[in-house]
């Protein structure tokens, strides 16, 4: 039996006020290390061209297994409706066959593609390739055209068979859906569609990825469907269901986004965008991210796909001014799929969670290149530092400075010492002024009450002056007297160097 | 025993710290980072004369302690913890040392010089001195000679033992009924040399009050000098080691010292003349070169910072010229040396005409003799004289 579903969006609008978003092809993007990886990269190829297309486009891979040949080959086709292909799209795909990739895979793909942004021609060129050939000698096979029949439209279909196990092609496949998710591009409705019979006698008819947009994720920016969609892949850990032992509540989950452009070019501009989403531990002993770890992973897309982690994003993340947000980064580690940085005097009391994507953007009409992106460090920082801030900047409390989580340690006490002047005090008036000034009531006068008044009004000053950008200081004011003098802030300890012992 | 005027300071101490808690309270319920600001002063600086500013009573900027910064917030937490005390003391009137305070709160205050710290920022802020707080130090100075005085109803009679030490009283508001036959006061740095002029019963061979910080001089002992120096009218020398920890000892009696400098005006003594030992004295003794010790690179710094210090060039710079022809000779000694020809040549010799060269040349000498041409039985009762 074979069952298909097929999501249809609604309203779709890409861009704004002229400026068309459209994706350089980078063919070094995706490099999984799977048996799945000529697949995947094949997908992402796919996303590429249907976002690309500015239209809403259908993405489907569909998995067939043939039991009669021998060995058992399992068909993969990977089409997609987005705006055709060229043939250097493929020809220079790097594709490292190697280990037992090499042995499951003869290097063959079959492509039928109409022309880029050309839904008018009238032909469906197909020919096939061998990627295991290398990319400088590597050569197309032309087949046979198809005749499009005065049909207007655009697209790709390529396949390749490969000698593996149906659920393990669906299991990299569905991860790797899972993840594309987390950008919900809203012109693309995606289908994996498993078909045929496998070996353990299990079916695998269809396997299901929907794009659960209402329509406002069209007009929302990519960086608001980022922070949405990475919400969702936190709350899920991954899958498509809230794990409700971590997040009983979504209100436990937090979240900032920052942007970075920079033009690059006249046709191009370089966009970064990060997501930093907190999820408070409900539970500290029982929750699916293990007792006591408080690791946090860096997820990374470039050009609309996921990444694998290289030195330079690794630097980039270390580049960070951590302590400015609470931090101290231990160590950051390059666990290929994702960046996994460990924080010194863990555990923390929440969880951090980070995504961040890395694309150029067409700001003018333009037929996309083929051009490589290299990472630019510092804007990946920028945009987690921003990403960090807006976060800060959103949800009080959070994500206090090093130093102002140490000054905040002193609010209780200096919330005890001022109330206990207030209370000690004599004088009625005083006091009764006191609370009024403190927003309290006369017959709230207990010392708790007062006392935590005032501690929150303290932790309040701390946690606005952590949101306020560094290097902007208060101005103090006098008192008792008019100010003939000049102020100065102090800096640290004075006089200390002058201390003597006859003051005793 | 309190009397009116200890009360009305009291409540207008009380009446300062309400308004400064009434300020903090205020600019938190604004949103504002900033909790108080404290007046800095200096008792010196190290400019020229032409660029010094330096003026008793006047601050030079203010420490604004702030939630911004953490140690802005550690000073502040000690001086309301601090702050809190003395409120305290002050509404129950009772007495505490610094040492009682420090122990309150040890883990917190971590030091003594901490305490101290907030001590100083608290007689600022609430422009008072510290023993308008009700903190007291435990008293370290020692006096005898020629005088009799109460302190707090009790009666302290050198008189009838003139070369017996006596400690100086901490609470020196208190002192009243102050009498005294001497001529002049002494002040010596050392306790080693104070006990020296004891043994050689030098109180009773002259009519002098002398006093010993034993050291750097405390407040109370400063206190207790200036009280001396103000009521009787006395001329008061000062007697210390040839080196430049001596030089800054007189320096505190004189100018006051900088930490506390914002109540300089209560506890410096302008009118100390300093007696010796001058480097010169050297020769003019006849020391052997055994008891001159050469300068370490130590002193040698301090020295050259002492004489930087504004107040020597503007208003002694005779005891420059001495502290400079210390460091061009590269050695210094102590008073005792002077012992190097009989062990009571410092009582004997030394001292007489040392105090007899000032009380016959000094320009202050037509003064305090008329003074003391009618001085004998001169009593202050703590109101005035009578």
């Amino acid at each position: 039996m074979r069952f298909e579903l097929e999501v249809v969006v609604h309203g779709f609008i890409y861009g704004s006020a002229g400026v068309s978003f459209s994706i350089l092809i980078c063919n070094h993007g995706v490099c999984f290390s799977s048996r799945s990886l000529p697949t995947l990269q094949l997908i992402s190829s796919a996303i590429r061209r249907c976002i690309c297309s500015e239209r809403l486009c259908r993405l489907s891979v569909l998995l067939q297994r043939s039991p009669a040949s021998d060995p058992p080959l399992v068909r993969i086709s990977i089409s997609d409706t987005g705006h055709g292909s060229c043939i250097q799209e493929f020809q220079d795909l790097k594709c490292p066959v190697e280990g037992i990739l090499a042995e499951t895979w003869d290097g063959i793909v079959y492509v039928r593609t109409t022309k880029i942004a050309d839904i008018s021609d009238t032909e469906i060129s197909c020919y096939q390739l061998n990627l295991k050939e290398n990319v400088a000698t590597r050569k197309p096979m032309w087949l046979p055209s198809n005749i499009k029949h005065d049909v207007k439209f655009s697209g790709t279909e390529v396949c390749l068979s490969v000698s593996e196990s149906v659920d393990v092609l669906l299991a990299e496949i569905n991860c790797f859906f899972h993840q594309i998710l987390i950008l919900k591009v809203p012109n693309i409705a995606m289908e994996v569609v498993a078909d045929g019979q496998d070996t353990s006698g299990s079916r695998n008819d269809a396997v299901f990825l929907e794009n659960l947009f209402s329509g406002s994720s069209f007009t929302a920016s990519t960086l608001d469907r980022l922070k949405l969609g990475f919400e969702d892949y936190v709350l899920g850990h991954g899958s498509s269901s809230t794990c409700n032992s971590c997040f009983p509540n979504r209100d436990e989950l937090k979240s900032g986004g920052g942007m970075v452009c920079e033009d690059k070019h006249k046709l191009t501009k370089l966009v970064v965008e990060a997501a930093v989403v907190i999820s408070e531990i409900s539970n500290p002993t029982k929750n699916c991210f293990g007792a006591g770890c408080s690791d946090t992973k860096v997820l990374f897309f470039k050009d609309f796909v996921p990444c694998t982690i290289s030195e330079a994003f690794l630097k980039a993340l270390t580049g960070i001014d951590w302590k400015r947000h609470g931090l101290t980064l231990e160590c950051a580690i390059n666990q290929r799929r994702h960046a996994l940085l460990k924080w010194e005097k863990t555990p923390l009391s929440f969880h951090i969670h980070i995504v961040v994507h890395y694309y150029q953007k067409l700001v003018a009409n333009a037929t996309p290149l083929v051009q490589q992106t290299r990472l630019d460090k510092k804007l990946i920082s920028k945009a987690v530092q921003l990403a960090l801030e807006d976060f800060k900047n959103k949800h009080a409390g959070f994500l206090l400075s090093v130093d102002n989580l140490k000054i905040s340690r002193f609010a209780p006490d200096l919330a005890k010492a001022i109330a206990g002047l207030v209370l000690y005090s004599n004088d009625m008036d005083f006091k009764r002024e006191c609370l009024a000034i403190l927003g309290l009531q006369p017959h709230q006068s207990e010392g708790e009450v007062v006392e935590e008044t005032i501690k929150k009004k303290i932790i309040s000053v701390i946690e606005k002056n952590d949101q306020r950008p560094q290097g902007i200081k208060e101005v103090a004011c006098l008192l008792f007297r008019a100010g003939r003098q000049k102020l100065q802030d102090l800096d640290n300890e004075c006089y200390m160097d002058d201390f003597d012992p006859m003051d005793l | 025993m309190e009397g009116n005027r200890g009360s009305l300071e009291r409540i207008e101490v009380l009446r300062k710290i309400t308004e400064l808690t009434r300020s903090m309270i205020v600019e938190l319920s604004n949103g504002s980072s900033k909790m108080i600001a404290i007046d800095r002063f200096k008792s010196y600086c190290t400019n020229s004369l032409e660029n010094c500013c330096c003026r008793f009573n006047l601050s030079e900027g203010k420490d604004v302690l702030t939630l911004q910064r953490e140690s802005h917030v550690r000073r502040l937490d000690v001086l309301l913890r601090v702050l809190l005390i003395i409120q305290q003391l002050l509404r129950e009137n009772r007495h505490s040392s610094k040492r009682d305070m420090y122990y309150m709160h040890p883990s917190i205050f971590t030091d003594q010089s901490v305490v101290d710290r907030a001590i100083n920022d608290i007689c600022i802020l609430l422009q008072c001195s510290r023993h308008n707080l009700n903190v007291v130090s435990v008293g370290n100075g020692l006096v005898m000679g020629w005088l009799r005085f109460s302190e707090a109803g009790r009666r302290f009679d050198c008189l009838k033992k003139p070369n017996s030490a006596q400690f100086i009283p901490v609470q020196v508001e208190e002192v009243t009924d102050i009498a005294t036959a001497a001529d002049y006061i002494l002040v010596v740095e050392k306790e080693s040399v104070f006990q020296r002029l004891a043994n050689d019963r030098f109180c009773s061979r002259n009519r002098c009050i002398v006093i010993t910080g034993r050291g750097y001089p405390d407040v109370p002992t400063r206190r207790f000098l200036r009280l001396l120096v103000d009521v009787l009218a006395l001329p008061a020398f000062c007697l210390v080691d040839c080196d430049p920890y001596g030089f800054d000892i007189l320096t505190t009696y004189r100018f006051g010292s900088m930490q506390m400098a914002y109540d300089a005006k209560n506890l410096r003594i302008p009118q100390l003349q300093w007696i010796g030992a001058f480097a010169s004295d050297s020769e003019k003794y006849d020391l052997p070169e055994q008891c001159l010790i050469p300068l370490t690179s130590k002193d040698k710094r301090r020295t050259e910072a002492l004489l930087q210090r504004c107040y020597l060039r503007r208003e002694v710079p005779h005891w420059r010229l001495e502290l400079d022809s210390m460091l061009q000779r590269g050695v210094k000694f102590e008073i005792e040396a002077l012992s190097v020809h009989n062990i009571s040549f410092l009582s004997d010799h030394y001292l007489p005409s040392k105090i007899e060269s000032e009380l016959t040349t000094g320009k202050l000498i037509g003064d305090y003799q008329s003074i003391h041409s009618t001085n004998m039985g001169l009593v202050w009762n703590g109101n005035g004289m009578s």
